[in-house]
């Protein structure tokens, strides 16, 4: 084995055992895992709550009209808690008695149905859909057709079709954004995370002082990248395990929430799993692959020059900015995808990663922008691989005052 | 051989190397010596092939020193550096992985320098768990534990109380034994004089004096002359020497700065007809004194 590969061999595995064997490493993988799993169950444990409260109620009129509204509302999975004849307003000591958050008064009045709400908390009423769930009742009181009848009526089947190759149906477009959504958080994060990693890694190298040690016993080329390779191995490793466990729950929560192919509530990664294309996985993780190494190498060349770790805050956050631009345009994307400006910025290095990752997601994008937008940003990363290697040469062993702007120029045109 | 001619290193405007040479034989004790600022860590990292010379050349073996010099050397810097939270024994053979070994040689060499060292009690520890002294070892164990062909410890002696310091004078004796050349530096002139058997002292970046302990007084213009008792008629036959200063009177015995060249047989001589002496000495100039006059010399 020459030198060079040795070199990178030795700092790769134990940059890997050092790292597995941080405290935050192993603290942000279980926080992803316990983060993942709250994203995915939070809205049923929302909706479940303010449901289970908002949507109790106690019907009040002639039985004759409670009867049909009570079948009708529990189909929309209200719960009556009690059905009475009482046709004056309710106290709020009233509602306590049923466990409701509102009265639901039913009447006949000249255009139909006439529903009077009363609750102590107007602002969450779901008082639309009281009115949509009832319209069957209120159109038989005021004509003279059957329930039945109106019921087919207000069934007219509907046909979602797609004029784009991309999607078959709109749940599969509406899954696909989803899936989307999911996988550039997951980028968002992986890349933000693990670059920033990098760069502690390299600051703490340089202000333990063993810096000097290193470079004497490894050239710095691969010092540097032996990290870094270490990083995204782990950052690869991290994403594997937390999409799994996504993929897991979405599964499950798509299994248990099939019966509710009303559309209705639906788990956050509900719809992450059946929408994943092959080219998007590969994508998934070259444009991955290619925004890390773009950040952690700009973050490690930049790290090198700081001497203290308090540094570490200022000189990131413009760091961020880009990655944090990409995130936002990539969101956008998921929504405008063919847009001029999007498509431009799909191109660009450092935003690529997000932009066109979206674009690929949610619509078909030609296999020339794809091949051309992988060139750019490897060419970039080239760049960015030879400005941050002469950076970490000399800034690993550069201790005092920080450099000037003006002498990081002259070191980049030595 | 190790041979640094005419090197010269600038940062910006600033030339921290002007011109330095010197040569290191194989198995040779090395001494670099110099005030803060002289350059000596810029000419180690240039040997080290960490830095690029400007100008001038260094060779080993005769071939131009690069980056795979690193695997043939060992280096101790003076800022000290270990990753806190890794335990001894696996930073000393990540060093060894660094420079080439590979198991079971690792494991071998770094018992032996733990035990060496005698650190048995702390080699699973984390490093941060050290004293600052024991830490120290680890160092010289990471940086010598692939037995390099040339190891370049700057200010090895710092931080290590006088048991511990007699223990690393006694491993680098048992390197120099082994034939490793060593270039050392340090402020401890008496330690410099016991290991090394050449000098270079260097001073705003340009060599001042070089050679081995009696070359460089060779070289020396003046000897102290301590002479007993301190009576007037000894005192008048010292003053009468050429160039003669008086400098002090130690408890009964005069000190005179005298030119090297002074002819002491005759002036004990003339002494002796005269008094009955008690002590004639014509003292060498220590390390010590050779660097004070020559970092002071460049300074004015």
């Amino acid at each position: 084995m020459n030198t060079t590969l040795n070199d990178f061999v030795v700092v790769y595995s134990t940059e890997i055992a050092r790292r597995i064997k941080s405290r935050p490493f192993q603290i942000g993988l279980i926080l992803g895992l316990v983060g993942i799993f709250v994203f995915s169950e939070l809205p049923g444990w929302v909706q479940h709550a303010a449901g289970a409260s908002q949507k109790t109620i106690v019907l009040a009129g002639a039985p004759a009209l409670t009867a049909p509204a009570k079948k009708l509302l529990a189909q929309d999975d209200f719960v009556v808690a009690a059905t009475v004849e009482q046709s004056t307003a309710p106290t709020s000591a009233g509602l306590d008695r049923y466990h409701a958050a509102s009265w639901l008064q039913v009447a006949q009045g000249p255009r139909g149905l006439k529903l009077t709400v009363y609750t102590k908390d107007p602002a969450n009423v779901p008082s639309d859909r009281v009115k949509t769930d009832l319209i069957p009742l209120s159109l038989e009181l005021a004509s003279s057709m059957s329930q039945a009848r109106i019921q087919s009526l207000l069934d007219a089947p509907i046909t979602i079709k797609s004029v784009a190759a991309k999607f078959g149906s709109a749940a599969q477009a509406t899954a696909a954004h989803g899936v989307a959504s999911a996988l550039l958080f997951f980028l968002y994060l992986l890349i933000l995370i693990n670059s920033q990693l990098v760069m502690s890694a390299v600051a703490e190298e340089k202000t333990s002082r063993i810096a000097e040690l290193l470079v004497a016993s490894v050239s710095p080329i691969p010092l540097l990248y032996g990290k870094i390779a270490a990083a995204a191995t782990l950052g690869l490793m991290q994403m594997v395990i937390w999409v799994a466990e996504a993929a897991y729950l979405g599964s499950h929560a798509a299994t248990t929430v099939t019966a509710a192919a009303s559309g209705h509530a639906s788990s956050g990664l509900g719809s992450l799993t059946g929408s994943v294309t092959t080219l998007e996985i590969v994508c998934f993780v070259l444009f991955f692959f290619l925004g890390f190494l773009q950040l952690a190498t700009l973050f490690a060349g930049v790290g090198s020059l700081i001497n203290r770790t308090e540094d570490l805050g200022s000189i990131s956050l413009p760091l961020i900015v880009p990655v944090m631009a990409g995130f936002v345009i990539s969101i956008a994307a998921l929504d405008a995808p063919d847009v001029s400006w999007v498509v431009a910025t799909s191109f660009v290095p450092l935003l690529a990663p997000f932009v066109m990752f979206a674009r690929i997601a949610v619509s078909d994008v030609p296999l020339w922008q794809i091949g051309t937008s992988l060139i750019i940003n490897a060419v970039a990363l080239w760049g960015i691989a030879w400005m941050a290697g002469k950076l970490y040469r000399v800034g690993m062993l550069l201790y005092g005052r920080a450099p000037s702007l003006g002498q990081i120029w002259q070191v980049l045109r030595s | 051989m190790l041979d640094v001619s005419h090197v010269r290193k600038e940062f910006g405007k600033v030339r921290a190397v002007k011109d330095v040479s010197f040569h290191v034989d194989d198995g040779v004790t090395f001494g670099l010596i110099g005030p803060n600022g002289a350059g000596k860590t810029t000419i180690m990292r240039m040997i080290l092939g960490i830095l690029v010379p400007d100008g001038g050349s260094l060779t080993w073996n005769g071939k131009p020193v690069d980056s795979s010099m690193r695997r043939r050397c060992g280096y101790l810097p003076e800022e000290r550096g270990l990753y806190g939270k890794m335990r001894v024994r696996d930073q000393i053979a990540f060093f060894g992985r660094l420079h080439g070994l590979v198991e079971p040689e690792i494991g071998k060499r770094t018992d032996a320098w733990i035990e060496r060292l005698g650190i048995e009690q702390y080699a699973d520890r984390p490093c941060s768990e050290l004293s600052k002294g024991n830490q120290q070892k680890v160092q010289v164990a990471s940086a010598a534990v692939h037995d390099p062909e040339l190891l370049i410890l700057d200010e090895p002696f710092t931080g290590l109380d006088p048991v511990n310091a007699e223990m690393l004078l006694g491993v680098l004796s048992e390197l120099k034994a082994k034939g490793t050349s060593l270039i050392l530096s340090s402020h401890q002139m008496w330690q410099m004089e016991e290991l090394c058997s050449r000098f270079c002292i260097i001073n705003g970046g340009e060599n001042r004096v070089s050679g081995s302990l009696a070359e460089l007084r060779a070289s020396w213009p003046t000897r102290v002359l301590r002479v007993a008792p301190a009576t007037p008629a000894v005192r008048a036959i010292v003053d009468r020497v050429p160039g003669a200063t008086f400098v002090a009177d130690n408890d009964g015995k005069l000190d005179y700065a005298v030119p090297s060249s002074t002819d002491f047989a005759a002036v004990l001589r003339a002494i002796v007809g005269t008094e009955a002496i008690t002590s004639f000495e014509a003292i060498e100039p220590s390390l010590h004194d050779i660097y004070i006059h020559e970092a002071g010399r460049a300074v004015a």
